[in-house]
């Protein structure tokens, strides 16, 4: 049914793929480095996500064979979908440490918000490809893509999580940004944004997020309570000191004092068991991928893949930047996971895709537009 | 391919491209410069306060358990010990390794005998606690339920063994006053300078030489380091530091006369008093009734105490240095030694006792009705002639005879290594200026001559001064204490006798005062001929204490007067008059006559430390029952 193009399998992206695997090996072992320990959870968790890999290989496997700009007519019926998932999440989702994320497919627990942070780079990517402007974007231009991008931004704030919801609305200013805006727009936006910050706090904000966002302020306040993740993070990354504990050997997360650090905090077991060394290889080797997706948009063969894949990075970088951020305690706790390493199907899978149309735009960069 | 055809696209136009590049450029930019910032925080946190974050990590994971040391023994003077450890078993409970908790429990009282609802009461008392923390069951367990719990320790899960070091008193209530007993410290301790290194929950020294000598006794105490998980639970040990066993302590007391005192004042509320009379060392404490030592361990219940607290026996009060009588005719001798010192009498001089004298208004008695006729210096003091000492008392006045009395070492603190001694009263004319604000009166001090009125004195005071009297003059400072030793053998300190000066008066008055004190155990008309040994010359002086004015108990018979009304009996003695080696002095409380009541049990001390001391084999002790010869009675 595919028709395959040879000149498709001379251009596929190694530098991407070879990224992509030493990242997901270091975070697999760093996985079963926290988790080994977790006898009475069935199935070990490092098995679970090298599963979720194995899927996500064989998804990318499927998005680098078709077009990426079959997207183009895709993506209306992607973003109702995704609404529509966000909505059921919200009325009969599970409730995990008290908020509506997930939806139960029985073998798979589905967080829509995930697939719905990349539905949304698709979105925006098709909405600004089509919307021509030479002149930059001004105010009413930009109404659509605001309203495309504040009803999965409010769905997933009731949920509530505000880290996805905060994501979503970077990735749409960074990509707002990327396609041109008129000056007089940006500093319209930058005014009332700034305005808007004390109402959000004071209407928007549910009283456990202003604690957190106190707490990060000053983690000390409260160390049993709130400031109990931030503390024990950043005494997990401070006392890897240059070379580590050892791996399997950190006591801030064998010893437990580390929670969800299979999941949000899983940066700071690689940290203190590999010491400054070994984080800042892992840093190195995200930031050298996330330049490299931009390396791939700007050789892109359409405007379209440039938007799209920088649409990707951003996603990527973001999602990084603010997961390490918040475990060495430089930004509150938001609950943002690190991609590829924490552990989690949904954030796993869309990531992968993400990275599955960054090698399907750079396979395709020579290949003619019609 | 797809269904639907792609979508018409167009390849970039080039000037377009090149401004997207240029943003693309500004977002590589900027996202080195968040990279450059992770990378720093990242070596802030890793290297600049490294050091500090791996301090705190170790501290999360690493908790020290504190093992309690063996407290050092205590010992006699010839190195017997009278307090040593013994390990006490408690049964603990831990109910994360209990998965059917119930009915362990429920076995679990089965083994111990208790009933189940007190040792739920205990686990649910002890819910508040951190899960890992084990709740104590039940505290020293014999060793038959010990042998049945380790037997069946793998159905009992959760239930573990602990083992801590507690007191053994290997004499029961031996010398209890003087050792003293141990306690849980308190929070007004805690905040103490000299407790700074103990913690909630520790035993200290509460009373007597387990508290005085805390410092010496306590040892160090054993650390355990564990590293456990953010629960508290133990993962495994770390670094073992043994306890280091605290120092011995070797008293003066001798464990055979101390025994001997305290079963011939087996019943019997008071005080006995030995002492070396060329070192100060004391060779018995003893205060009666004893303290039940072994109602202290692991905190006194309330019922105890209050028992102890209303009980007119007062076993509370440490009679040797806290019980304040007067001396009663023992005081005779500080009275004697001022007026032969001063020249108001000599040696020969006589005074006719005719039962009593008339001063003022009113007329003082002797305590012989019929009097004692013509009586000297030293027959005053071996018939105890009140009407004698009236009348040197009269023209002493009582500012020279409270001058001797300080001097024999009366009205002050012996300065003996315990807390809370009492000094006593000698009382002057400045005294109750500054007491009563009142003038002194003459007929008063009559009754000072003969050591009644304001005088009060403990047992321990008139032993001393007994001593000093009768050892050339020396007044020596009490010790208890022989020398304390580390737990290799080392003597790391010694207590040489401590001497607090010479006492007044000139050797030939204290020669002629030891020999009419010889004269009371062993001349005829003497108060004390009952205490009399046939082969060891005692000296010494009896002494009857009112306790309440005669008009209450005018006319009764001994047995008729009621307990809390009856005089206290006293007998302070010495031997061997030759050349004397111990002062003996006994007090019973309410036992009416000096010679009949406190005499046997000095008697029968000094029988015991010759036998001893020569070797003889071991009799049954003689008790202390009330010889027949009863002797006239004093006043």
């Amino acid at each position: 049914m595919l028709r395959f193009d040879r000149r498709l399998l001379l251009n596929i992206d190694w530098v991407l793929i070879m990224a992509v695997l030493v990242v997901a090996l270091i975070g697999l072992a760093n996985l079963y480095s926290s988790t080994h320990l977790y006898t009475n959870m069935g199935t070990p968790l490092y098995i679970k996500e090298l599963t979720y890999y194995l899927i996500g290989a064989a998804a990318i496997l499927l998005i680098v064979s078709i077009d990426y700009r079959v997207l183009l007519t895709l993506n209306y019926p992607l973003y109702g979908a995704m609404i529509l998932l966000l909505v059921v999440a919200l009325a009969v989702g599970k409730t995990v440490g008290g908020s509506q994320r997930w939806i139960d497919l029985g073998f798979f627990r589905l967080q829509p918000s995930e697939p719905a942070k990349l539905i949304l780079v698709v979105t925006l990517a098709s909405y600004y490809y089509r919307k021509e402007t030479g002149k930059g974007f001004g105010l009413l231009d930009l109404a659509v893509p605001a309203l495309l991008t504040a009803l999965p931004f409010l769905l997933i704030a009731k949920q509530p999580d505000l880290g996805t919801a905060l994501l979503l609305a970077f990735v749409f200013a960074s990509m707002t940004l990327f396609v041109k805006l008129r000056w007089t727009t940006l500093a319209t936006l930058l005014c009332c944004g700034l305005s808007a910050i004390p109402l959000a706090w004071k209407f928007f904000l549910k009283p456990y997020q202003r604690q957190r966002v106190a707490t990060f302020l000053n983690p000390e306040n409260d160390p049993l309570g709130t400031g109990y993740h931030i503390i024990q993070s950043k005494i997990a990354v401070g006392s890897g000191l240059i070379f580590g504990k050892g791996y399997m050997q950190g006591t801030q997360g064998q010893l437990d004092f580390l929670p969800e650090r299979h999941t949000d905090f899983a940066f700071s077991v690689w940290a203190e068991e590999w010491g400054f060394f070994g984080s800042s290889l892992l840093i190195i080797c995200y930031f050298f991928m996330i330049l490299w997706g931009l390396n791939i948009a700007i050789s892109a063969r359409d405007k379209f893949g440039v938007l799209l894949a920088f649409g990707v990075v951003s996603l990527i970088f973001w999602q990084t930047f603010i997961n390490l951020a918040m475990v060495m305690g430089l930004l509150p706790v938001v609950g943002v996971p690190m991609p590829l390493f924490s552990y989690g199907g949904s954030s796993l899978l869309t990531n992968l895709a993400g990275l599955g149309l960054l090698m399907n735009i750079r396979m395709r960069r020579y290949m003619g537009t019609s | 391919m797809p269904p639907r055809p792609l979508a018409k696209i167009n390849k970039i136009d080039p000037a377009e491209l090149k401004m997207l590049k240029k943003r693309i450029d500004i977002a590589m930019a900027l996202i080195i410069l968040s990279a450059v910032l992770l990378l720093t925080r990242l070596w802030y946190l890793q290297i600049y306060r490294g050091d500090e974050y791996a301090k705190l990590s170790e501290i999360n994971r690493i908790r020290i358990q504190e093992i309690a040391a063996p407290r050092g023994n205590i010992l006699d003077r010839t190195g017997q010990p009278i307090i040593t450890n013994r390990p006490r078993f408690n049964v603990v409970w831990n109910r994360e390794d209990a998965p059917n908790p119930d009915t362990v429990i429920k076995d679990l009282a089965k083994i111990l005998n208790e009933d189940i609802s007190v040792l739920l009461d205990r686990i649910r008392a002890a819910t508040e606690n951190p899960r890992y923390m084990p709740t104590r069951l039940k505290e020293d367990i014999d060793w038959e339920t010990l042998v049945t719990i380790e037997n069946k320790h793998l159905a009992l899960p959760g239930v573990r063994i602990e083992v801590m070091p507690s007191r053994d008193y290997l004499y029961g209530d031996f010398a209890s006053h003087l050792v003293g007993y141990l306690g849980e410290i308190s929070r007004a301790e805690l905040s103490e300078k000299h407790y700074a290194a103990y913690q909630s929950g520790d035993q200290v020294g509460k009373q007597g030489v387990e508290k005085v000598f805390e410092k010496y006794l306590k040892g160090e105490k054993g650390r355990n380091y564990l590293e456990v998980d953010v629960h508290g639970f133990e993962q495994r040990q770390i670094k073992l530091q043994d306890p280091y066993p605290g120092n011995d302590l070797h008293l003066t007391l001798d464990i055979e006369l101390q025994r001997t005192a305290e079963e011939a004042m087996a019943g019997r509320a008071g005080a006995v008093v030995v002492m070396e009379v060329n070192t100060g060392n004391l060779l018995v404490m003893s205060s009666s009734p004893p303290l039940h030592l072994q109602e202290f361990i692991g905190g006194i219940s309330q019922t105890a105490w209050d028992r102890m607290l209303h009980d007119p026996l007062h076993p509370l009060l440490d009679k040797t240095i806290q019980g304040q009588y007067p001396p009663g005719s023992v005081f005779k001798i500080a009275t004697a030694l001022a007026a032969i010192s001063e020249g108001i009498v000599t040696p020969d001089a006589t005074y006719f006792c005719g039962g009593s004298l008339n001063f003022g208004n009113r007329r003082y008695g002797c305590w012989k009705k019929g009097g004692h006729g013509t009586v000297d210096f030293q027959r005053a003091l071996i018939e105890s002639c009140d009407v004698y000492f009236y009348s040197v008392g009269m023209r002493l006045g009582v500012d020279k005879i409270a001058k001797y009395a300080n001097s024999l070492g009366l009205g002050k603190k012996t300065g003996i290594d315990l807390e809370h001694e009492k000094g006593g009263i000698i009382p002057s004319t400045t005294w109750k200026q500054q007491r009563y604000k009142e003038k002194w009166h003459d007929g008063e001090t009559l009754s000072v001559a003969i050591g009644q009125g304001y005088v009060l004195t403990t047992p321990l005071q008139l032993c001393r001064m007994t001593a000093a009297v009768v050892n050339g003059g020396t007044l020596y400072r009490p010790q208890l204490v022989h020398r304390i030793t580390a737990p290799d053998g080392k003597t790391l300190k010694t207590f040489s006798p401590v001497s607090e000066g010479k006492i007044l008066g000139s050797a030939h008055s204290l020669a002629l005062i030891k020999e009419a004190l010889v004269g009371v155990v062993n001349s005829a008309g003497g108060t004390a001929k009952v205490v009399a040994l046939p082969d060891v010359l005692i000296g010494g002086k009896t002494g009857t204490a009112q306790v309440v004015n005669l008009s209450h108990v005018a006319g009764m018979s001994d047995q008729a007067i009621p307990y809390k009304y009856r005089d206290h009996a006293w007998f302070s003695a010495f031997a061997p008059a030759e050349n004397p080696e111990i002062a003996i002095t006994v007090l019973v409380e309410h036992g009416q006559h000096g010679g009949s009541a406190a005499g046997p049990v000095a008697k029968a001390l000094f029988k015991r430390y010759f036998e001893l001391k020569n070797g003889t084999p071991e009799n049954p002790a003689e008790g202390p029952s009330p010889s027949p010869a009863v002797d006239e009675k004093e006043e």
